[in-house]
């Protein structure tokens, strides 16, 4: 668990302020859905799947804003967030969009499918999902290439039947 | 593959002659040179990388989060990862290699990136953004959040959706804070207030690319001179939201050159204690909350005490209800509820 800690403070440079902040506080809004349920897009569909519920005091949050007080002393566009699971050690970073309440929303999404890999190996939904996504992809693929062998068979047929010699009686 | 003379480099014209020390320094003179725009073509990628290292060159603070903002922009795009794959390594068109020298030519400047490309977001909001109105930070996204919560169980109860709940803003600056409680809440209205023209200006601009102007009243208001206006504005309302200018005189000298040399100081500027506005904002505070009603601010770390203390000894219409930390774990925002008017016989004791 502790090697992870190594690794991320070598991403930020030492001017960095880096805060461990436990159980912060989540506006309704922006919590992930009730009853471990999410949305995950697997293949450009959107499939329920019952992820874990996140236990906030589990987390810790790190954000790194540069050294200084911070609020209208300072004005930096970096808003990454990075997401610790403190049971498991799982980290994980956002910086997804310009917003840090969305990439802190988003960070949560993404430790959610994590835990579920982690808790359930092979028989994660979202590795389950992704399997079945990459099957249709190949079966799509090997139809698609099918249809075009016989496509070229066919015309090869037609070719062959108009040239002269070949008429039948 | 592209030629690079110093000779041929031109200056940005953004740089002002005063720096924050006001010293005009042979560094500085040097910080605006830009490089030479390349003979050939070259692809995001590279643009990208040639300015980051000319950034980190010239000292402009956070190179490689410039240069990315920066080309995102320019491809469309609002984050590099957000960027179709393959769009970086395409070569850029003469057209936008031009722009995106123009841009990081700016940024050279220590013009803050949100004023480079003219936008930033906040929440679940693109906003339009222009110097000097102040560019709204990433903690009071929080202050919303508080707000927020608060609105949703009071519209959510006793009289139900019909109660009309309206908000209170002083100091708007772009209009990030009512403009997103209006986007989340639709059934609230909005008052915002701010001294500042150009503010009002860019809120009421923001306002209409949202669609949110109609529940949103503007004025061009100063609080500390017009108290009087402000009272006579509205009817009491459910809550009284400000990200005031809340830094300490003495502090200003030593803002980075993206704040000192571009945003609005009177933005920033809260007196010699940073409460000069806070202050006045609690003074009034009464006579424009409703019972119950609650007041959201923002504030320097150092203030919650002092605030707390302030008004148990000045404004006793006000509790102090909590103060709560930002997601660097300072203190930062102070909640305040205007106490219930109690009805009924007066006892007189002896």
């Amino acid at each position: 668990m502790s090697r992870l800690f190594p690794s991320i403070r070598h991403i930020y440079s030492v001017s960095s302020r880096v805060v461990w902040r436990g159980s912060p506080y989540i506006s309704p809004l922006l919590q992930p859905l009730p009853t471990g349920l999410t949305c995950v897009f697997a293949a450009g569909k959107k499939e329920l799947i019952d992820l874990p519920v996140l236990n906030e005091d589990e987390l810790e949050e790190q954000f790194v804003r540069g050294s200084g007080p911070g609020g209208q002393a300072t004005n930096k566009t970096s808003n990454c967030v990075v997401l610790k699971h403190i049971p498991t050690g799982i980290v994980v970073k956002c910086h997804q969009t310009r917003s840090v309440e969305i990439n802190r929303k988003r960070a949560r999404d993404i430790m959610r499918e994590k835990l579920d890999v982690a808790y359930k190996g092979e028989l994660s939904e979202v590795l389950v999902k992704k399997k079945e996504s990459m099957l249709r992809k190949q079966e799509k693929k090997k139809k698609a290439h099918e249809n075009l062998e016989r496509k070229r068979l066919f015309k090869e047929a037609q070719v062959a039947d108009s040239k002269p010699g070949n008429d039948t009686v | 593959m592209w030629t690079r003379s110093v000779s041929a480099g031109y200056r940005c014209s953004g740089c002002r002659s005063v720096g924050p020390k006001g010293i005009w320094s042979s560094h500085a003179v040097r910080a605006c040179t830009a490089p030479a725009l390349p003979a050939g073509r070259i692809t995001a990628l590279q643009a990208m990388d040639l300015w980051r290292r000319h950034f980190e060159e010239r000292g402009v603070k956070e190179p490689d989060h410039s240069s990315h903002y920066i080309v995102a922009h320019l491809l469309g795009a609002k984050t590099i990862e957000s960027l179709e794959q393959g769009k970086l390594t395409e070569f850029l068109s003469r057209e936008k290699t031009e722009q995106m020298w123009k841009l990081c030519t700016r940024r050279l400047s220590r013009m803050p990136v949100q004023y480079v490309i003219e936008e930033w977001d906040f929440r679940d909001l693109t906003l339009k953004m222009r110097p000097p109105v102040f560019i709204p930070r990433p903690e009071t996204e929080e202050l919303v959040e508080f707000v927020l919560t608060d609105l949703e169980m009071r519209c959510g109860t006793g009289v139900g959706a019909d109660t009309q709940h309206t908000s209170l803003e002083v100091g708007c600056g772009s209009g990030a804070i009512s403009l997103s409680l209006l986007k989340s809440l639709p059934q609230l209205r909005a008052i915002a207030l701010d001294q500042s023209q150009d503010a009002v200006d860019l809120t009421r601009e923001n306002a209409s690319r949202l669609g949110l102007q109609d529940r949103l009243q503007i004025h061009h208001i100063d609080v500390m001179k017009d108290a009087g206006i402000v009272l006579s504005l509205c009817s009491p309302v459910s809550a009284l939201v400000s990200n005031p200018p809340y830094l300490f005189s003495e502090d200003m000298a030593s803002l980075e050159p993206e704040i000192f040399r571009f945003e609005d100081h009177s933005a920033l500027d809260g007196g010699e204690d940073g409460l000069k506005v806070i202050n006045q904002i609690l003074t009034l505070a009464p006579r424009i909350l409703s019972d119950l009603g609650r007041v959201y601010l923002e504030v320097d770390p150092r203030h919650p005490p002092l605030i707390q203390r302030w008004v148990e000894a000045n404004v006793e219409e006000l509790h102090y209800v909590e103060t709560r930390h930002d997601i660097t774990g300072r203190p930062r925002f102070c909640i305040l509820q205007k106490r219930e008017v109690k009805q009924g016989p007066k006892l007189d004791l002896d």
